[in-house]
């Protein structure tokens, strides 16, 4: 295949609200090749799930959306109505959040996971009973023959999310969209799942978007990461290389809020002050410009483009983190005792949010 | 896992005064066809001003632990022991009256505070309940309090819809400081908050810990957050004590193999070479296993561990586990 497993362009979703206009997504570019797994990372309100949702096109009724999806090279406004119809599910398939809520209660497994190819790839019964089984035993679900006949509520959280993963691989999609696919779950049922997830994109692949609030799930388990506020993508690069030499003071903010496994007990945490933009009334600059400790007074009067540093690093800010530019903003900022907003950078006295 | 014992009970001397000592501690639910043995035979302390954290899978028993304590139910059986009365044995009328010493913070902010009455109601209940003080000090007591856990005072006739998730949990510690308690147990404060708010409620939590001298239980799934916020760890198996230690000590050198298997699956810690992989699922409450419970699932497994419960031994200075081949 030619080109890239997914193209996005200047993604933008707007939601009518009777409240206005909330800009939830605000024109999101990016590319996905085959067997990549991307990160996307950032806070609830910051629009990764609806990005995803967006994908997969399953948008609510009151949002729209501009800007091109190509999936596989196909873009899907040029579907037509037949073609759509055994597109989304089966081309691209999506995994949720709350397996208890994506699986139907009064049904049983084997039924949920065969409906999908029924459906879509008109399988006989006994066909698609054969191919559940084998998924399931993919998923590494044990005794699988009895698990069919089974109802969720007979299932343990972990064995219910390898269930919604298997339905999500029934028609053996090419991109694969998780969003918090593991975070209703213990830390150890979690590594199992994620483990699951990266063998079978190496074995099917399939190219992979995770959807996290966890910076060190994304980093362990995805090739790039995306973080993303305010709708945006702010900064974008290889897992390993953000950690290492991120440049948005955002990516940094979250980075110090988190407390981090290898420092002593009772190291003082670093909350980003302030709270998230009101996406209803957006601010003219940078969404972050206002909680940033970077921030200048040209960061509120427009925003920052995504910039192409490198081949493979993008971010979007005018002072950012590691650079002169930067170290100056910061410093001018501390001698002032406060951002370009106003908010004061005294660590002892934390913005309430 | 394990593990019965007390060896790791520590002595009230000069210089620690323990608070709360619980023994021997089983709490059993009886369901259709069997007995959930939620927690079985626990036994720990508490200094007065540490941090405790528990941490363990879901159904270890951490937080039926932590609400049988407060007798949230009362266990069916073993001692607990606070300031010199056994909680157990008290009338409901005693119980009544230590109450305000034990209070409690629960995961989800929003659904844990009444929806329809406005926050200084909601915070000062207790004080209403509690009698003694006449209006217009509690009053003063409340705002104080408000102020203290960074809820503008002038935000008291508002309800709890008005505020975000992070505000609603200042309000759940605001409404469990009121009475100057002296334990708080928080059942998993923070799981349901964005990162950035979590660290704030933290850094909270260690603030009035520092200015109303609490000691605290921290119940999370969360091993980061544990080894942050706790002085001690307490490591749980389906309702068994696994290992107890000081939180750098623990984090430092698990000798559990539960523990390390829970600390190899911290997403971003990169000891691939150590890695110890959980198998299988927990198994049920009902019919434990016998021996070690954690035998079914535990790599290092052998005979003695399905015969023989591991007794709770100091495997370190100061740090203990309940296991046959402890790491070491």
């Amino acid at each position: 295949m030619a080109g890239p497993m997914l193209e996005v362009e200047d993604l933008t979703v707007d939601f009518s609200t009777p409240r206005g206009n909330l800009r939830a997504v605000d024109g999101v570019s990016f590319a996905l090749n085959e067997r990549e797994a991307l990160g996307i990372v950032g806070e609830s309100g910051s629009g990764k799930s609806v990005l995803a949702r967006t994908l997969i096109n399953i948008l609510a009724g009151n949002g729209t959306r501009t800007g091109t999806i190509r999936i596989g090279g196909r873009n899907i406004d040029e579907l037509s109505r037949t073609e759509r119809k055994h597109f989304f599910g089966v081309e691209v398939a999506m995994v949720f959040q709350d397996p208890m809520t994506s699986l139907n209660p009064v049904k049983r497994i084997g039924q949920q996971i065969t409906e999908a190819m029924r459906y879509h790839l008109g399988v006989s019964r006994d066909e698609s009973r054969k191919r559940a089984l084998d998924l399931l035993e993919q998923v590494r679900i044990p005794d699988a023959t009895r698990r069919l006949k089974q109802y969720p509520h007979e299932l343990s959280g972990g064995m219910r999310q390898r269930v919604v993963i298997a339905m999500a691989l029934a028609c053996e999609p090419k991109l694969l969209i998780a969003d918090e696919p593991t975070t209703a779950l213990d830390v150890t049922v979690q590594k199992t799942i994620l483990d699951l997830i990266d063998d079978l994109r190496q074995e099917k692949n399939m190219s992979l978007i995770l959807i996290t609030h966890d910076l060190g799930v994304a980093r362990g388990r995805t090739d790039r990461i995306g973080v993303m506020y305010g709708g945006r993508i702010q900064e974008e690069a290889p897992a390993e290389w953000l950690f290492r030499d991120m440049r948005h003071p955002y990516t940094e903010a979250l980075f110090r809020s988190i407390p981090q496994i290898d420092r002593p007990s009772h190291s003082r945490l670093q909350p980003i002050p302030g709270r998230p933009p009101d996406l209803l009334s957006p601010p003219v600059g940078c969404a972050f410009a206002a909680r940033c400790r970077y921030s200048q007074p040209n960061c509120l009067e427009a925003k920052p483009d995504l910039v192409q540093a490198t081949t493979t690093h993008r971010y979007a800010c005018f002072h950012p983190v590691g650079t002169d530019d930067g170290a100056a903003a910061l410093a001018a900022n501390e001698a002032a005792g406060k951002n370009a907003a106003g908010l004061s950078l005294d660590e002892e006295r934390e913005e309430i949010v | 896992m394990a593990g019965s014992g007390t060896a790791h009970l520590r002595a009230d001397d000069g210089d620690l005064e323990i608070l709360l000592r619980v023994e021997n501690m089983v709490v059993e639910f009886p369901v259709p066809g069997g007995v959930v043995h939620a927690v079985s035979d626990v036994s720990f302390d508490l200094a007065d001003g540490e941090t405790l954290g528990i941490v363990g899978e879901s159904g270890c028993g951490k937080s039926t632990t932590a609400k049988a304590v407060i007798q949230l139910p009362k266990p069916t059986s073993g001692t607990i022991n606070y300031r010199g009365k056994d909680l157990t044995e008290l009338s409901s009328e005693e119980l009544r009256k230590v109450r305000p010493d034990l209070q409690m913070i629960f995961q989800d902010p929003i659904s844990s505070l009444n929806p329809r009455r406005t926050v200084i109601d909601i915070i000062g209940e207790g004080l209403r309940v509690w009698g003694g003080e006449g209006g217009e000090l509690s009053e003063s007591r409340v705002l104080e309090i408000m102020e203290a856990v960074g809820i503008d005072p002038r935000f008291r006739d508002r309800k709890p819809h008005q505020f975000s998730g992070g505000q609603c949990q200042r309000i759940s510690i605001a409404r469990a400081l009121v009475l100057d308690p002296k334990v708080i147990i928080c059942d998993e404060p923070v799981s349901a908050l964005d990162v950035s708010v979590q660290a704030q409620i933290l850094n909270l939590l260690e603030d009035m810990k520092a200015r109303y001298g609490v000691t605290l239980m921290f119940i999370s799934h969360d091993l980061s957050v544990v080894k942050n916020i706790s002085d001690r760890v307490m490591v749980m198996y389906l309702g068994k004590i696994c290992e107890i230690a000081q939180s750098d000590e623990l984090y430092a050198n698990p000798t559990h193999p539960y523990t390390r298997a829970l600390m190899s699956a911290i997403p971003g810690a990169t000891d691939a070479d150590d890695e110890e992989v959980l198998e299988g699922e927990l198994p049920s409450a009902i019919d434990p296993p016998a021996g070690c419970r954690f035998n079914t699932r535990c790599p290092y497994a052998t005979d003695v561990c399905r015969t023989d419960e591991p007794e709770i031994l100091e495997v370190r200075p100061g740090h203990f586990a309940a296991c046959h081949h402890p790491v070491l």
